[in-house]
């Protein structure tokens, strides 16, 4: 074991700045992982379990022993570890490092409570409650993304470290080349401390997948004292500002008091740390201790895991004229006898044994009208899926909607997609055609006239004026659509009965298109024909888009 | 998987057996003769419940108020109007009232901007009838949508079709509003007892 520490220390050592500095820092409360990282430590060193405060300082004391001992005879660089080993005995007594509050630490007592064994650091017990956390949320997983919320002060203690090395070591030779240390962040020094482990104890690897393991951090004392920090700034600003309304103003920030300790606690944290970033060097080093002051209090820490959501697409036919497309409730009571949402989301749901689902489809039709034909395209995207349905999952669950009782929706080429489909699907939406079938009828015998006439339609515009059974919470618009194409399917036995075959732009309004809707939608078969025209029953007979065919 | 594959073939809806599915999908569009009525009922009679104003300010103004399921009322002359009644019937349409031009407020968006307050007594338009002038009212309270302008260049609607083509306005009443007016309005059959009028919609749709 000290073998593996002094090696490591012995490398890192060369990148890091000459040991007065470092143990500089130690005294000053930073942890052995902050150093690396601010300045600019790659490598596997991260997930050592021996970075520890005493062992480095133990280490940069035999290094500098030896200089001192060189040095005795000459220069008088005595005072500088000197001044470090004095101080370091009450150094240590502080737990956690003034810059990243413990966060590359690994206390146990983050998770395990007070009354816990204070001296246990430890990557391995850390990653052990990662992994019970998961294990009780009982995901089936395949790979994980680590994301990592930090408290915005983390940002304040990182600018505050740095404003104190210039202060202190500006005029040194080392210091110059200070743009060398490409610094890690701590999100990314956490990521290559646990990473391996966490890897290797879940047998999954870590990257860019959908089941993201989130650790949030959180110190609210911390945060608090920050947005005070804060806070004097804007009222000294205010005052600079309003000179004249002095009294005022304080008045005001008495008054604020109560108040603004709730506000600036929901400020958002992107907020503090703009607010943060845009404060000049000479205000910042006014407001904030230089080193950062050195920390009683760990952060807490939140372990939770979800899936991104998932999507399973396909199409559907809708057989019944009593079942609405989405859950339709008026005044409390269910529209309709069911719905496709439903019909096909709640398996969905089973399967993916998620926490809840949405159904999404590429344009909507009436409930009284039937979906026919190819179908229409859909979407359930289920929200933190614990299982990764396979095909065959997907395959059964198809058939079991398909075989239902009630017959009432089928599904075809339902299959897990990736999030993309939802954008390809809202893109077709706007340009694809649908087809019809109408059964109308008109007020005098069909000719053959008539067929002609209508089927000689090709592209041709009309002009609707929002309908007047939507036009209570639509806007008022009268739009262009375009009929591409109409074909008369005669009745036998009736003369004023026919099937109407048609195929128009999406959006077209087609029961209007049919009665003329008191004029408002022109031509209309109606008018076309110059009779009265009317609508008994519609059914969508094919929708042509490109997605889920 | 050896299941799973199995249940893959039997898909119900493979290509295989496209053609099948076809001839049922023309067997689901075709209707069954016995539900069809000889007449259907037109969109106006299944979508709107009508409502009539009879006499309303003077005698023979008789409007008819035809509310839809989502309280939109579409405002026009009833069968018994005088004025289309006249000898030549309706020869003119004029939606400029005095203090504003009804044709000319164009109404936006969900919310309805710019529309018109109008009381149950404000005109709508002046019909002209065998040179006499008839003010049509709005009858409702409510928020005026839009006027059926086609009459403007087209008032022989209004004697072909005036429960259809040849309405006058579509008005957005709040529903307490409704409630309050609604009883003192004829229904359907009260009004056809009264004016011994047929008011079945008319033959022709010309536009
Ligand atoms: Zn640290």
């Amino acid at each position: 074991m000290a073998d593996d520490a002094r090696s490591i220390f012995s490398r890192a050592a060369l990148s890091l700045p000459p040991s007065h500095v470092s143990l500089d820092l130690l005294s000053s409360g930073v942890c052995v992982r902050c150093i690396f990282r601010l300045f600019g430590i790659h490598g596997d060193f991260y997930s050592c379990p021996f970075l520890t405060g005493p062992g480095l300082n133990y280490f940069l004391k035999l290094q500098n022993g030896c200089q001192a001992s060189i040095s005795e005879n000459g220069h008088g660089s005595f005072g500088i570890h000197k001044c470090s080993y004095t101080s370091e005995e009450s150094d240590f007594d502080q737990k956690y490092c003034s810059i990243c509050l413990g966060i590359l630490q690994f206390p146990h007592d983050l998770y395990l409570g007070e009354g816990s064994s204070k001296e246990n650091f430890s990557i391995d017990v850390f990653v052990e409650k990662i992994v019970e956390s998961i294990k009780i949320a009982n995901h089936q997983i395949d790979g994980f993304f680590l994301e990592v919320s930090i408290p915005p002060v983390i940002a304040a203690n990182e600018r505050s470290f740095w404003s104190y090395m210039k202060k202190k070591y500006d005029s040194e030779a080392w210091f110059k080349n200070k743009a060398l240390y490409n610094q890690i962040s701590l999100k990314d020094a956490l990521r290559l401390s646990i990473t391996e482990s966490l890897e290797k104890t879940l047998s999954v690897k870590s990257g860019a997948n959908s089941f993201h393991i989130c650790l949030a951090y959180t110190n609210s004392e911390a945060s608090l004292s920050l947005k005070n920090s804060l806070r004097k700034v804007q009222s000294s600003n205010r005052r600079r500002t309003e000179k004249e309304n002095v009294v005022k103003v304080v008045d005001q920030c008495g008054n604020g008091q109560l108040d603004s300790r709730e506000q600036l606690c929901s400020k958002s944290d992107a907020a503090i740390l703009k607010e943060l970033s845009s404060l000049d060097d000479h205000t910042f080093c006014d407001i904030f201790e230089l080193p950062p002051k050195k920390a009683s209090n760990s952060c807490k820490l939140m372990i939770t895991c979800y899936r991104m959501p998932m999507f399973i697409g396909g199409r559907y036919l809708k057989f019944s004229r009593k079942v609405s497309q989405t859950l339709w409730i008026i005044d409390d009571e269910r529209m309709g006898e069911a719905s496709v949402e439903e019909i096909v989301g709640t398996p969905a749901l089973e399967i993916c044994r998620g926490d809840s689902y949405k159904f999404h489809a590429a344009g909507r039709e009436d409930i009284d009208v039937r979906m026919l034909g190819s179908g229409r395209p859909f979407l359930v995207e289920v929200s933190n899926a614990r299982c990764l349905p396979s095909m065959v999952d997907v395959v059964q669950m198809a058939v079991k909607i398909n075989n239902s009782e009630k017959k009432y929706v089928m599904v075809r080429n339902l299959k897990v997609v990736g999030s993309e489909a939802w954008n390809l699907m809202r893109v077709g939406e706007a340009e694809k055609q649908k087809q019809y079938a109408a059964l109308v009828w008109i007020s005098r015998p069909l000719t053959d006239e008539d067929l002609q006439s209508i089927s000689s339609v090709n592209n041709m515009e009309i002009s609707q004026s929002t309908p007047i059974r939507v036009l209570h919470r639509r806007s008022p618009l009268e739009r262009k659509r375009i009929i591409h194409w109409m074909k008369i399917e005669k009745i036998v036995g009736s003369s004023q009965f026919f099937l109407l075959h048609l195929c128009t732009q999406a959006g077209t309004y087609i029961k209007e298109f049919v009665h003329g809707d008191l004029g408002r939608t022109f031509p209309s078969i109606g008018s076309l024909l110059a009779c009265r025209a009317e609508i008994l029953q519609l059914d969508v007979t094919d929708v042509k888009m490109d997605v889920f065919i | 998987m050896a299941e799973g594959q199995e249940t893959l073939e039997k898909s119900p809806l493979s290509s295989l057996e496209k053609s099948v599915e076809d001839e049922e999908r023309r067997a689901l569009l075709i209707p069954d003769f016995s539900d069809l009525p000889s007449i259907p009922r037109s969109a106006v009679e299944s979508n709107f419940v009508r409502y009539y104003a009879v006499d309303f300010l003077k005698p023979a103004h008789d409007q008819y108020i035809y509310r839809h399921a989502n309280g939109l009322c579409v405002i026009g002359l009833a069968p018994s109007h005088a004025a289309l009644n006249e000898v030549g019937g309706v020869q003119s349409v004029d939606f400029n009232v005095g203090k504003s031009n009804r044709s000319e407020l164009k109404v936006t968006g969900k919310r309805k901007r710019n529309a018109q307050h109008l009381q149950p007594d404000s005109a709508l338009c002046y019909v002209c009838a065998d040179g006499t002038y008839y003010t049509v009212r709005c009858c409702v309270k409510g928020s005026l949508l839009e006027v059926n302008d086609r009459l403007i260049k087209n008032p022989e609607l209004l004697n072909l079709a005036a429960d259809r083509e040849g309405y006058i306005a579509i008005i957005m009443p709040k529903p307490t509003d409704w409630l309050k007016v609604k009883d003192s309005f004829l229904s359907y059959e009260d009004y056809t007892k009264l004016r011994h009028q047929v008011s079945g919609s008319s033959a022709s749709n010309v536009c």
